[in-house]
């Protein structure tokens, strides 16, 4: 057994890294302890891969353990010195930054909060952004704000219903059928188990395997009134589906899979502002190109990739059809979701939209319930 | 360090792995503190081949489970030979046995196929077992798996139950391509191997290539360094190394130019575009950006 001031100061360890949101479990702290007593104490930098290899448990987690090994096992009387190192950049517990909010994540915070209070959109709150965009959104708030606080509840239920029938749909299990498929050896023997010869013979059938999601969800400042909306439907997907990616961009790619694991949909808003960079323009090709340099191993035929986006691109449209290609050729089907399709007088003539339309399996509306239905319709490989 | 950590290092270093601290460590907590040791990194780190060596460190059986989706928990266990039970009802034909003497006979150890799990935990000395690509399997099975792991023990309905009395050393193995929950990563000890840093891709080099030009060696190390930093759509992993400098050793070669890395290019590089980018890349500024000590 390790020295007992050590052992104690193993959990307390712990402690400062569940402090900073790493999920460690009691038979990690025990299991961090038992540890020491198989490595040199002298060795510092052993100590810390060993502990690394017990208390962590994805890449991710990596920085912050070791930002805080640094800090704990550095200084460890001094109070001060700890709280100092510890207030790196990317701690959780941070103090929202006081600098003044740019308008764009500004009129964002409020459409959320006026989301989770299901209240209707404030249109004099709108005049921001691009012009461009912005006369787009003007021409198609009328969608949104002919929700009421009780067809937005109304909205949900019939989403996840739609989700859950989907899901039902796709991830039923092999199970005994009167006919076709393969012959089940095991189910055959049993039935037939006392009489000697075989007379009934049992079948099964393939197992059905899940289609794989991936969401790539455009959050600039044009798409923000849809956002909410969108988001909603990817809220009920990814707690039904087992494998669901979630990505939001904007300027920049941010996978939010994690943050939309969590249990209430008032929760993930509240996380998704947190990693939200939601402002200024949109460059779709740049994001699609940076989900294909780190993330193109979640593609592949299995896989149903959704863009949801308004088109309106700042970027070069020649790198979106260039990656937008990319994708096409590792993944089942692309669908590329356009909230704006579902105004008679619009016509994808954008630049960006133009690049993409011949790419793109599906085209469809999303700006309401009717096309959430044709888009489950679509699901399936 | 540790005296047996260096032991382990050296042990892999005999059994061709070139190692580091941070894996030495890992495998030497995951053998002191009998926990499964979870590896996670890139295609083509070496992560399979941890477990290959910790099995030959050990002089013991390695044990391979594959994972892909839709494997069934139970075909990881065990399955009934089906074709034998039928045959010995035939051959039985006539004898009037009593049924319940029949079903205890085919449902006997001598008709049970024994898959990974099974025979993991039915071995005269502890063996390593290698559960490779979990994350290509289902949720389901992931939480079989940690059914296995915690009491090392299967039950077989017509025979009863079978406990471990030499658990195995597992090593996970996954590429990212799902998240594993979490309850099967707080129960390994975890192990994130990158892409190896240019010493250590020296290495590796040559201690696989035998005989390759010194030179040569720092050269694809330094060229393949370079090269992960360019946006590929399939990043070359250490396999593809192996493969170039095996290529290029068999040449005769003493260093890269670049006729030479056109014409093997195909063992780095197997993405169209990959290759396009790349040419454009050296049709600019030649081949020197690539082989230059990057900051």
């Amino acid at each position: 057994m390790p020295p007992r001031a050590l052992s104690h100061a193993v959990v307390a360890f712990g402690a400062l890294l569940r402090r900073h949101s790493l999920p460690l479990t009691p038979l990690q702290i025990t299991d961090a302890v038992r540890a020491l007593d198989h490595l040199d104490l002298g060795d510092r930098d052993e100590v810390q891969r060993g502990l690394r290899a017990v208390m962590v448990g994805r890449p991710e987690e990596a920085p912050t353990f070791d930002r805080c090994f640094e800090a704990f096992w550095r200084a460890p009387s001094d109070a001060d010195a700890v709280a100092e190192a510890l207030a790196g950049p990317a701690m959780p517990e941070e103090a929202p930054g006081s600098a003044i909010e740019s308008e764009g994540a500004r009129r964002e915070r409020l459409a959320l909060e006026g989301w989770s209070e299901g209240g209707d959109e404030d249109e004099g709150g709108e005049p921001l952004g691009v012009p461009a965009a912005s006369e787009l959104e003007a021409m198609t708030t009328r969608d949104f704000s002919t929700f009421s606080a009780d067809q937005l509840d109304e909205l949900l239920r019939l989403t996840e219903q739609i989700a859950r029938r989907l899901a039902r749909r796709l991830s039923r299990r092999r199970r005994p059928v009167r006919r076709r498929g393969r012959l089940d050896l095991r189910r055959t023997l049993r039935a037939n188990l006392t009489r000697g010869e075989i007379i009934e013979l049992r079948y099964r059938q393939r197992k059905r395997r899940k289609v794989r999601l991936v969401l790539l969800c455009d959050v600039s400042g044009s798409m923000d009134l849809y956002s909410r909306f969108l988001l909603q439907f990817l809220f009920a997907l990814q707690r039904v589906f087992a494998r669901v990616e979630t990505f939001t961009f904007s300027v920049r790619l941010t996978r939010v899979t994690d943050v939309l694991r969590a249990r209430s949909y008032r929760q993930v808003l509240r996380r998704l502002q947190e990693v939200r960079d939601w402002s200024g323009g949109t460059r779709i090709g740049e994001s699609l190109a940076e989900f294909n340099r780190h993330w193109s191993h979640l593609v592949d035929r299995r896989t149903i990739v959704i863009v949801l986006s308004d088109g309106w691109d700042t970027g070069d449209p020649d790198v979106l059809a260039t990656e937008l290609l990319r994708i096409k050729r590792r993944a089942g089907r692309v669908i590329w979701l356009n909230p704006l399709l579902g105004n008679p007088s619009y016509e994808p003539l954008t630049r960006g939209m133009a690049a993409a339309l011949p790419l793109v399996d599906h085209f469809a509306a999303a700006h309401n319930l009717a096309a959430l239905r044709d888009l489950a319709g679509r699901l399936t490989l | 360090m540790r005296e047996e950590i260096r032991k382990i290092q050296s042990l892999m270093e005999t059994a061709e792995y070139v190692t580091d601290a941070p894996v030495a460590t890992s495998v030497h907590l995951a053998l002191s503190l009998r926990k499964p040791l979870l590896i996670e990194g890139h295609a083509g780190v070496g992560k399979t081949e941890v477990a290959k060596v910790m099995a030959r460190m050990l002089d013991t059986n390695l044990i391979r489970l594959q994972c892909y989706e839709g494997l069934d928990a139970s075909a990881t266990l065990y399955e009934w030979n089906y074709q034998k039970q039928l045959l010995h009802i035939k051959l039985d034909e006539g004898t009037h046995k009593p049924v319940d003497q029949e079903e205890h006979e085919i449902f006997s150890e001598a008709f049970l196929l024994k898959r990974p799990l099974l025979q993991a935990i039915t071995q005269e000395e502890s063996p390593v077992l290698l559960v490779d690509e979990i994350d290509r399997g289902d949720e389901e099975l992931e939480a079989f798996m940690l059914e296995v792991f915690s009491d090392w023990q299967v039950t077989i309905p017509e025979i009863g139950t079978i406990k471990a009395t030499h658990p195995p050393h597992v090593v996970l193995t996954s590429n990212r391509t799902r998240e594993l929950s979490d309850a099967l990563r707080r129960r390994c000890l975890y192990l994130w191997i990158d892409y190896p840093t240019y010493e250590k891709e020296i290495a590796i080099v040559e201690r696989k290539v035998p005989g390759i030009d010194a030179r040569l060696a720092s050269e694809v190390a330094r060229f393949m360094e370079s090269l992960r930093k360019v946006r590929l759509a399939k990043v070359p992993g250490v396999a593809e190394t192996l493969d170039w400098a095996q290529a290029l050793a068999t040449l005769h070669a003493d260093h890269l130019d670049e006729a030479l890395v056109y014409e093997t290019l195909g063992c780095v590089l197997k993405d169209a575009d990959d290759i396009k980018r790349f040419r454009a890349e050296v049709g600019k500024a030649g081949l020197a950006p690539f082989l230059q000590v990057s900051g």
